[in-house]
């Protein structure tokens, strides 16, 4: 248990195993360590970017989303106003296009009457001559009663 | 021709040293017969074949295993070493601050491990590497009464490995006071600290005192805890001595108990000795208030 040369022998190996850990062992795992810190604390960064980014992305979102549905809304709201316009257009039209065919409608059933009356006249003109004639035996002819026969027709 | 074992042979045997060394009579041997021959030039053997056992298993533990690189993911005995490295650097960070110093972190490093390896050789039970290296030597013919052959096999309980650690810690202090002082500046404070130029004799005696008492504590603090502690063992192992069954149970629980207790002992040694490693240096790179 005394001192001896141990002592200095084992500071000489102290100083060796100093030498051998400074130069071997400490840098290759320090410089292991420091750069996964320094990749994680790049990781982090770069997370935090995206989630930022994303934050970003989501409001523009939002806003592109309320400006679009403003403009729906709008479109909506025009073509709704175009569509009863039209119908309201359309609707007149046609009211006039009916009263048109009415009129012309009327007024030709009134033509027709006014020909089928006429027709009549005529033909009982003629069946009244007719008859007449052979009533009469040849006496009166058509020459001579013409007026009175015209005025018997307009009676009708 | 066997000596008689007794108590007192027993627990001398354990606290002896290997110590090889020259002597006058026969020259070099290793012979414990010849101890008082030997003088200073001489080697406890035990004691530096197992520091030098247990510096390798350090540099093999930090510098063979596998490192994968910083992208993928660590192996659990990275995480380990790594997890030592940092524990180092925070310690580092906290006694010393930030410095630029590239020694201070393989020191301190080397400092825990080693050291703490080497206490860890004092919760091997006493009786197993002594009385295999009895055995062995006897058996090798190399001494003829196997209690002849000693074996110490916890390096911190010699002081000259304790001491000779700090002895190191003590010529690096005296490098980086140097260093960052300058000669000047280190003479200076040895000698006009604490009361100015008039006193310097006087100054010097308390400052030289108080330097040499920084490596000198570190050693002995180290040795004595341990010496302490191997010490415990023994006088439980001597409980066997009565070869009664209550004393073997009771020696048994407290083996168990001092062992557990040791475990604290034994890494916080280490620690103590790392944080004074890095104290005294940090001193060293103090520059003076005044």
């Amino acid at each position: 248990m005394n001192i001896n040369a141990t002592l200095i022998s084992q500071a000489i190996i102290f100083a060796v195993f100093v030498y051998i850990c400074y130069k071997n062992v400490w840098p290759s795992i320090l410089s292991i360590m420091e750069e996964r810190e320094k990749k994680l604390s790049d990781g982090i960064e770069a997370s935090k970017k995206a989630d930022d980014a994303l934050e970003e992305a989501q409001i523009a979102f939002d806003k592109e989303m309320e400006k679009a549905k403003l403009e729906a809304s709008e479109i909506l709201q025009k073509a709704s106003n175009r569509a009863s316009q039209m119908v309201g257009d359309a609707k007149e039209k046609a009211e006039k296009e009916a009263e048109k065919i009415l009129t012309s409608a009327s007024k030709s059933v009134e033509n027709e009457i006014s020909k089928a009356k006429e027709d009549l006249r005529q033909q009982l003109s003629d069946i009244i001559i007719d008859a007449s004639q052979k009533i009469l035996n040849e006496e009166v002819s058509k020459e001579k009663h013409d007026a009175v026969l015209r005025r018997a027709a307009e009676e009708l | 021709m066997a000596k008689e074992l007794t108590t007192q042979s027993y627990i001398n045997h354990h606290l002896t040293n290997l110590t090889c060394g020259k002597t006058e009579s026969v020259g070099w041997t290793c012979d414990h017969n010849y101890y008082n021959e030997m003088g200073f030039w001489s080697y406890n053997v035990d004691s530096i074949s197992i520091s030098i056992l247990l510096g390798f298993v350090f540099i093999g533990l930090f510098k063979f295993i596998k490192l994968n690189p910083a992208h993928e993911k660590p192996t659990k005995m990275q995480n380990f070493v790594e997890m030592c490295v940092e524990f180092v650097n925070e310690n580092i960070l906290s006694v010393f601050g930030p410095t630029k110093n590239k020694l201070i972190g393989p020191l301190s490093l080397t400092v825990l491990v080693w050291v703490f390896l080497m206490n860890l050789m004092d919760l091997i039970p006493v009786d197993f590497l002594p009385e295999a290296a009895k055995q062995t030597s006897y058996a090798m013919g190399l001494v003829d009464d196997p209690n002849d052959a000693y074996f110490k096999f916890v390096p911190t309980t010699d002081p000259n490995v304790t001491l000779g650690m700090a002895l190191g810690v003590f010529i690096l202090t005296i490098f980086y006071s140097i260093k960052i002082k300058g000669l000047g500046g280190f003479i200076a404070e040895l000698t006009l600290h604490p009361f100015g130029k008039y006193a310097i004799p006087f100054n010097f005696l308390l400052e030289s005192i108080q330097l040499i008492a920084k490596p000198l504590s570190l050693g002995l603090r180290l040795f004595g805890n341990l010496y302490a502690g191997e010490m415990i063992f023994i006088l439980i192992a001597l409980l066997l001595f009565f070869q009664s069954p209550l004393f073997g149970v009771l020696g048994l629980g407290l083996h168990l108990l001092w062992a557990l207790f040791h475990i604290l002992v034994v890494s916080l040694q280490a620690f103590i000795f790392m944080v004074l490693t890095i104290l005294y240096l940090s001193m060293a790179h103090e520059t003076p208030e005044h």
